[in-house]
């Protein structure tokens, strides 16, 4: 069980090109331990604002069913994800929204593991709070430590490239991608 | 001066026709108490999901400066919202988030009341908290008093008739709006 290859998607919750979210995503292919193949999930950023005269009328829309059926053939999921206005992104929000709604919700029984960077020192840990909650709702399977709260990000990434460069960081973010791994392979080998 | 004409504006979380939240908003003017005016604020429905890079690139579309002027020139704002997995619905929350970046942010010093209805015994007891929450951070005066939670709300109203069919929580909304009259006129006012 130990040699099998896990698979894991990166859903980031961030839009922008120099958000340091993404920047944190971009290295965790690298720093998995080996076994944990890591990519990122399909895009959101094309899902409509979720109404259920919508869903009823023409169905899921395509980039749902392309986001919901990549989670579901994954063996986990990171959220790589801001902070907005001390709470979970609201196109994030609207993604896990629409997929709540599918028969087989795809985050069901899904090991999932959290991480976060903001600018200020909370680290985005208030938005790591509730998307916790939300998940909770839709049944997933919620890593716990050690957390990836990254705060004061200006100061862990270079300011030209992005790349993360702070140490503590790093490590942790090994750590806990190594945790997550096992929490994966135990839960398989449980069910 | 407890008379005094209040302009009002509604938010419904819910994009569905026949959404119970909607009927609850639809309801408000004639819920409220003599000289507050309530109308239904500008859609968020076809706000793109939020991108700082086409904020800074293109703007805010236009629809988001609609909301933002209404929400800046009422009194006050209702919301009235379901809860989705545990949480904001995204929708709302996306509109939020695009508010929040607005120069001259609207909700700052903003008079606010919640509401929500749910089929469920808890009537939306997380979403409001959640949207306490970021109404901290965007510096809002939401109303503590009385609280609207509409649970098991298919019995309370009835969604082919449009209308609330419950007196109780007819008569506990009029208690709500009479009390945001007088939060208004305590706090209200230009920041």
């Amino acid at each position: 069980m130990s040699d099998t290859k896990l698979n894991v998607l990166i859903v980031c919750g961030s839009l922008r090109k120099n958000s340091y979210n993404a920047a944190l995503a971009r290295t965790l292919p690298a720093l998995a331990p080996p076994g944990l193949a890591i990519k990122p999930a399909p895009a959101w950023r094309e899902i409509p604002v979720y109404d259920h005269d919508l869903q009823e009328s023409a169905g899921f829309p395509a980039a749902v069913v392309a986001w919901a059926d990549a989670i579901r053939a994954a063996d986990g999921v990171i959220i790589v994800s801001p902070e907005y206005n001390w709470s979970i992104p609201g196109g994030l929000k609207n993604a896990i929204d629409w997929v709540s709604r599918m028969k087989d919700v795809p985050f069901k029984e899904k090991p999932v593991a959290l991480q976060s960077c903001a600018t200020g020192p909370l680290g985005g840990s208030r938005m790591q709070y509730h998307l916790r909650q939300v998940l909770t709702s839709i049944d997933a399977f919620l890593y716990g430590k050690p957390e990836v709260i990254v705060h004061l990000a200006a100061q862990k990434f270079d300011e030209k490239t992005l790349e993360l460069t702070d140490r503590t960081t790093l490590d942790i973010v090994k750590l806990q991608l190594a945790g997550f791994d096992k929490f994966i392979r135990r839960y398989h080998a449980k069910s | 001066m407890a008379n005094a004409a209040l302009n009002i504006v509604a938010i419904c979380g819910s994009l569905r026709k026949d959404s119970y939240n909607r009927i609850v908003m639809n309801a408000l003017p004639g819920l409220a108490p003599e000289g507050m005016r309530i109308v239904e604020a500008p859609p968020f429905s076809d706000f793109p999901l939020y991108n700082a890079d086409a904020q800074n690139t293109t703007g805010f579309p236009p629809a988001v400066t609609a909301l933002g002027d209404a929400v800046r020139a009422a009194d006050g704002v209702i919301i009235v919202t379901a809860e989705y997995n545990f949480g904001i619905p995204g929708g709302l929350k996306n509109a939020l988030d695009w508010l929040s970046r607005v120069p001259n942010q609207p909700f700052a010093g903003k008079p606010i009341a919640l509401q929500s209805a749910s089929p469920g015994p808890l009537g939306g007891g997380r979403v409001q908290y959640d949207l306490r929450r970021a109404f901290v951070f965007l510096d809002a005066l939401v109303l503590n008093k009385p609280e609207i939670f509409i649970g098991n709300c298919t019995q309370r109203i009835d969604d082919k008739t449009g209308q609330i069919t419950d007196e109780p929580t007819r008569g506990f909304i009029k208690q709500q709006l009479s009390a945001f009259a007088k939060f208004i006129a305590a706090h209200g006012g230009k920041v």
